[in-house]
């Protein structure tokens, strides 16, 4: 085992060059950059950057240089002091606006998981073990709803019924006198009473999916000979269900954990741009389309080094939940 | 629109501006506000009372400037709210609150009055500017604002070479930086190569606003002429270097980090509280209890206390806030066409009035062929003006007027708009006229009298006639509902044309490299002839899209580029002439000459007057006024004095 994951460990550095060259590359690779998208982004207002500054911006930025150039310099910095540069447009560390953003990600993310799989779970199971009983339509049919309707479109549906309606401030994570109060119970409780929203329509659209999934799965387990033998040794049938085949059936669960990781960053990002959630995904947005190479950058070397963390974890998880499955 | 409107109301705006002009020479001469007299914001009162603030009295200049209010003199209080975009959005508070320069617009975009500066002498040939400062004035942190300051904003920040790597082309000219001197504490003196009769202009608008936007005793503290230990200083801020750390700290004219920093000393009417950053989800400024300006009843100004400007990623929240009633005046991001109906239908339940914008641009679409196009044949076609002018008789305006903008516009060339004193006819109006025989004959008579089986004409190579003309969707989508029309009328001329909808970024990429055949972009001039000429000549590096090398010919003074057809030099040489006459009514006479050539030669093609824009005020929001100029030179609503709006109860 020890060994196993020394060995992943280790081809993960290659990897992580490679990722973030490659991510390097395709942020360069649309045409123009920062200062053009810069002055186009001004113009679009009518707004008009000195002649000679663009010129002046480039050379300040080191635009002028070639890209591998760009690149070396990038990543020295990092391996060097740990500088993930200073992103064009604010003028401010890289991994300060990062990890700015990061709690509230890890909030949102995290409390839309825990309400995907309270709701997901169960029903899954239920709609297996009724399978075709009305309940199981109902259900059904819910879960094809939610994962017909796009998530932004059942925001900004909730967004303009709750503002125009009821005349609710919709939008953000805090009321406006919260916003950069320090935290208190007070501001804890004003957090909770807007969570909801967006942990909901997240939600809504990523259990269906799960339910699916999770019903699926049980209904492989549920007829083979292992249950029934259980059941014939006369377990009752809810301890029967929990001990066997939910079990073998949540293997899946396992292996998505994977990605839940990078999803903290770069899931939700429509969801997160409609309903102006001050998580990590909008400014992520955000540079790429400034073309804010080293904020941009970092983002994406973030997002694969956690997926292949997330990936390792799944691995290792599922060699312990599931003795039959072996590392070697 | 026509612009008969604004020209005919002009006149109240005028009496008003009067008004103003007039109390600032009042209170210069005689001081009819004293400052004694004076009223401050309740808050301010209980500061003063506390000790924690000097009273009014030692805030205000002897004789502050006097502002009349738009309506009505106004209450203090209230928290005026706004909308920003998260990305490149910093110049969305520049419009509101940075406005503060030596001079400043009047409401019809005409001419400049005082401002910090409260009057000035300039010499004969326009190239010596002295300017008398308004005695007394106090930056935000309440350190006298003196020559001093503006001596220091030019010659040591703006001059630096290792801040600016080039001058701001406003402050250089004939290749040279201005020099500014000091002749007493409140009269300083400007100095350039040559004659730059439009500096006052150029100085009201944002682009001018260096030589207040630096406080000597804050920001000398980052410049190593005055500070010996800065290199300790950038290592303790963690800065790279120090122009990043004085940037990070002073700012510029037009970069976020001007709204970044809470300490630094201010002019305008309102300070950052809460920063303007990567992280922010709103920027909160407060009033300044230093500023310098009082209504006609000796108030001190702002009425507001706060302006709160929240962030928005997405346009459509922004518009879901208008519509119910969440922000108080806003006419950024939400004012496309599309969006329209939507905000006129919820006018009741967001209790709100619309604002509607005069556009200083002359042209809604012009159309730029590629006269210096890479391939010779697609070169030597477009810089025929018979073809121009037949493709231009090709299109039916008055059906896009209809489609596309609901028949709120004219057809249109270029040139100063109707009701400008410079408002040149034929500039404007020739070859309007949608008439296709008379175009077909004109290229059939051009040489592109082939056509292939499809009936499209061919070129003198045998290839068919085709080009694509770039257009941005997401800045302009009318534009390519304009393309689309436009389009289907050229192919009943014999004219294959595609309609490129590009990135911007890949717009303008293609536009440096002269990759293009041909581009379209609203087309400026319309009220600022002077300070965007790009549609007259070739002026604009990135304006002038039928001749980019040419433009390059002009700004590098034959250094760089390819060189112009006489009309244009002659043309080069015409506006140079007008930009050094001070006197107004001979700068249009050479303007005049300037148009009869651009009206012959037909370089640039127009589909329609540029239509105005329309913006949003909540109904307790007084004082604004409800029609203004739209421009970056006049950068609404800045220079309607946000100051003076107020709020009912």
């Amino acid at each position: 085992m020890l060994k196993f994951i020394i060995k992943r460990l280790l081809w993960m550095i290659p990897s992580l060059f490679a990722v973030s060259f490659l991510a390097f590359v395709l942020i360069q690779l649309p045409p123009g950059d920062f200062v053009t998208t810069y002055i186009a982004t001004l113009a679009s207002s009518n707004e008009v950057v000195d002649q000679n500054t663009a010129a002046a911006l480039r050379e300040r930025f080191g635009l002028d240089q070639s890209m591998l150039v760009q690149y070396l310099k990038w990543i020295w910095g990092i391996l060097s002091r740990g500088d993930f540069g200073i992103s064009f447009e604010w003028q401010q560390p890289v991994s300060g606006l990062i990890w700015e953003r990061m709690a509230l990600t890890l909030v949102l993310a995290l409390a839309s998981l825990i309400a995907t799989w309270a709701i997901a779970l169960p029903i899954g199971v239920y709609s297996a073990v009724k399978k075709y009983s009305i309940g199981d339509y109902a259900f059904t049919a819910f879960t094809f709803f939610g994962l017909s309707i796009p998530s932004f479109l059942l925001a900004l549906v909730l967004m303009y019924i709750a503002a125009v309606e009821f005349g609710a401030d919709v939008g953000g994570l805090f009321s406006p006198e919260f916003e950069t109060a320090p935290w208190s119970i007070a501001k804890m409780l004003d957090l909770l009473s807007r969570l909801w929203l967006p942990v909901a329509i997240l939600a809504v659209s990523s259990t269906a999916s799960l339910i699916r999934v999770m019903r699926a799965n049980m209904l492989d387990e549920l007829p083979k000979p292992y249950v029934t033998t259980a059941r014939a040794k006369g377990l009752s049938e809810f301890r029967l269900l929990i001990k066997y085949p939910l079990r073998i059936a949540l293997n899946p669960f396992i292996s998505t954990i994977a990605w839940l990781l990078p999803n903290l960053i770069s899931g939700s990002v429509v969801v997160a741009i409609v309903l102006n959630l001050p998580t990590a995904a909008p400014l992520l947005l955000q540079a790429l389309m400034a073309q804010d190479m080293y904020l941009a950058g970092a983002f994406v070397l973030l997002i694969c080094a956690l997926t292949l963390i997330g990936s390792l974890i799944s691995d290792i998880l599922l060699a312990l939940v599931d003795p039959r499955i072996r590392l070697e | 629109m026509r612009d008969d409107e604004i020209m005919s109301s002009g006149v109240t705006r005028r009496t008003f501006l009067a008004g103003v002009g007039g109390a600032v020479a009042l209170s210069v001469a005689g001081g009819t506000a004293s400052a004694a007299a004076t009223k401050e914001a309740p808050q301010l009162a209980a500061l003063v009372k506390d000790g924690k603030l000097p009273p009014l009295a030692e805030r205000l200049p002897k004789n502050p400037m006097v502002v009349k209010p738009w309506e009505k003199i106004g209450t203090y209080g209230g928290t005026l709210r706004r909308g920003l975009r998260g990305s490149s959005d910093h110049n969305g508070i520049l419009r509101m609150v940075g406005n503060q320069g030596l001079v400043r617009w009047n409401m019809d975009f005409t001419e400049t009055l005082p401002n910090l500066a409260e009057r000035w002498d300039v010499n004969a040939d326009a190239s010596q500017f002295t300017f008398y400062l308004l005695k007394g004035v106090k930056w935000s942190d309440g350190h006298p604002f003196t020559a001093d300051d503006v001596v220091f904003a030019i010659e040591d920040v703006v001059k630096n070479k290792d801040l600016y790597s080039s001058t701001p082309a406003q402050i250089s000219v004939a290749g040279k930086p201005v020099v500014v001197e000091k002749i007493d504490d409140y009269t300083v003196k400007f100095t350039f190569a040559a004659a730059n009769a439009l500096y006052l202009e150029n100085l009201a608008t944002p682009l001018g606003q260096h030589p207040t936007l630096f406080a000597k005793h804050y920001c000398s503290k980052y410049l190593p002429k005055y500070n010996p230990n800065l290199d300790a200083d950038v290592k303790a801020a963690g800065s790279s270097s120090w122009p990043d750390l004085f940037r990070a700290k002073c700012g510029d004219i037009e970069i976020p980090q001007r709204w970044g920093n809470a300490e630094k000393p201010v002019l305008d009417p309102w300070m950052i509280k809460e920063a303007y950053s990567g992280g922010a989800t709103r920027v909160l400024m407060v009033r300044n209890p230093y500023f310098w300006q009082v209504d006609t009843e000796g108030n001190q100004l702002p009425y507001v206390d706060e302006l709160n400007f929240g962030i928005s990623q997405d346009v459509e929240s922004l518009m879901l806030n208008v519509i119910s009633g969440k922000i108080d005046i806003q006419e950024r991001h939400i004012n496309s066409l599309a969006n329209k109906p939507t905000l006129s239908q919820n006018m009741k339940k967001g209790d709100y009035r619309l604002l509607s914008l005069v556009p200083s641009a002359a042209q809604q679409c012009s159309l730029y062929l590629n006269m210096t196009h890479k391939d010779p044949v697609l070169r030597k076609i477009f810089a025929d003006k018979s073809v121009r002018q037949a493709l231009s008789m090709g299109i039916n305006r008055q059906e896009i007027i209809d489609i596309v903008y609901f028949g709120q516009s004219e057809g249109y060339q270029t040139g100063p708009r109707p009701g400008h004193p410079w408002y040149h006819e034929k500039l404007a109006r020739q070859f309007t006229e949608f008439a296709t025989d008379k175009a077909n004959a004109m290229l059939d008579k051009a040489g592109l009298d082939k056509k292939n089986a499809n009936g499209i004409r061919l070129r003198p190579d045998g290839q068919p006639l085709f080009f694509a003309v770039d257009v941005i969707p997401t800045l302009y989508p009318d534009l390519v509902d304009v393309l689309e029309l436009v389009k289907a009328h050229w192919a009943k001329i014999g004219v294959s044309m595609k309609v490129n909808t590009i990135e911007r970024a890949l717009y303008y990429t293609r536009g440096d490299d002269n990759a293009h055949d041909a581009q379209v972009w609203p087309g400026p001039g319309g009220l600022d002839p002077m300070l965007d000429p790009r549609d007259f000549f070739a002026f604009h590096p990135q304006g002038s899209r039928y001749a980019i090398p040419w433009t390059l010919w002009y700004t590098s003074n034959g250094a760089k580029g390819e060189e112009p057809p006489e009309s244009q030099k002659k043309r080069f040489k015409l506006y140079d002439e007008a930009r050094s006459t001070a006197d107004v009514n001979k700068r249009g006479a050479i303007m005049k000459q300037l148009f009869d050539i651009t009206a012959e030669e037909f370089e640039v093609m127009g589909i329609c007057l540029a239509v105005g824009g329309f913006g949003v005020i909540r109904n307790n929001l007084r004082n604004v006024p409800e029609k203004q100029p739209d421009s970056w030179s006049w950068p609404n609503p800045g220079p309607a004095l946000p100051q003076q709006f107020t709020f009912t109860s």
